[in-house]
């Protein structure tokens, strides 16, 4: 018979560095868009069903927000339920890929100085990404 | 933690690592894939307007959704073995059936994004 070794600690075992602290944030951030991914998904069909407005044509809406006419600006609590999903949505999205993004950068980049620069413009960019999302998502 | 490896790109061509390499490879190049997708969505968001004809290109709904929906379905193969790790044993098993759920989807993506494009 044959025994088989666990490769990785349970979660009881691993501690609270850093490390730890971010594989959970990776982890907890796709968990949050598989939700938000469900609850978009069932807003659209509610969307649907009290606009009459096609299903594709709600997700059209969603997808290119600048050419779309945007089939819930009569409903107000579905417009600042949505804003705040938006809002969620974003801040998960970048959150999870900007560490993604890292995570890549540090497995082909071992230098200290090449890492904090990486570092430097990737959250930059998350900054600027969101600041650009937040103002459209209020102004318009 | 990133080291000096000291392994030439055609080495690490030839590495056998079946299924997870696959799936581990394609994960990180759907997640740059969805990284720019995010830029581009952004930028649109912003106003630039040649995005939305980008987006309204078939090839590149294919491409945006091959990614979303392997790194999805990936991701959550990750995160169910990462919370369980006593399911790692049965890691090829699991890859099976990432791959049994993701096809069907994206055939059904296939369809719908080629019949919008060509109105057949």
């Amino acid at each position: 018979m044959t025994t088989t070794t666990r490769r990785t600690l349970p979660i009881s075992k691993r501690g609270f560095s850093f490390e730890t602290i971010m594989w959970a944030f990776t982890r907890l951030t796709a968990i949050a868009m598989y939700a938000l991914i469900l609850a978009g998904f069932i807003g659209a069909l509610i969307v649907s069903a009290q606009t009459g407005a096609n299903f594709g044509d709600v997700l059209h809406w969603a997808l290119l927000p600048n050419t779309a006419a945007n089939p819930i600006a009569n409903i107000v609590w579905m417009t600042i339920l949505a804003k705040l999903m938006v809002i969620c949505f974003m801040l998960v999205v970048s959150g999870h890929g900007v560490h993604g993004i890292l995570e890549i950068l540090d497995d082909y980049y071992s230098g200290a100085t090449a890492r904090r620069w990486f570092r430097n413009i990737v959250i930059a960019y998350a900054i600027v990404a969101n600041a650009i999302v937040l103002y459209v998502i209020f102004t318009k | 933690m990133g080291s000096e490896r000291n392994v030439s790109l055609f080495t690490a061509l030839q590495y056998k690592g079946q299924g997870p390499m696959l799936t581990y490879i394609l994960h990180r190049l759907a997640g740059i894939g969805l990284f720019i997708f995010f830029t581009t969505y952004v930028m649109a968001l912003a106003g630039v307007s040649f995005i939305n004809a980008l987006y309204q290109n078939w090839i590149f709904q294919l491409i945006v959704l091959f990614c979303a929906i392997f790194h999805a379905v990936n991701g959550m193969r990750i995160t169910i073995l990462d919370i369980w790790p006593g399911l790692q044993r049965y890691q090829h098993k699991a890859i099976r059936i990432e791959w049994a759920i993701f096809w069907p989807i994206y055939i059904i993506a296939i369809v719908i994004v080629i019949r919008t494009a060509f109105g057949v």
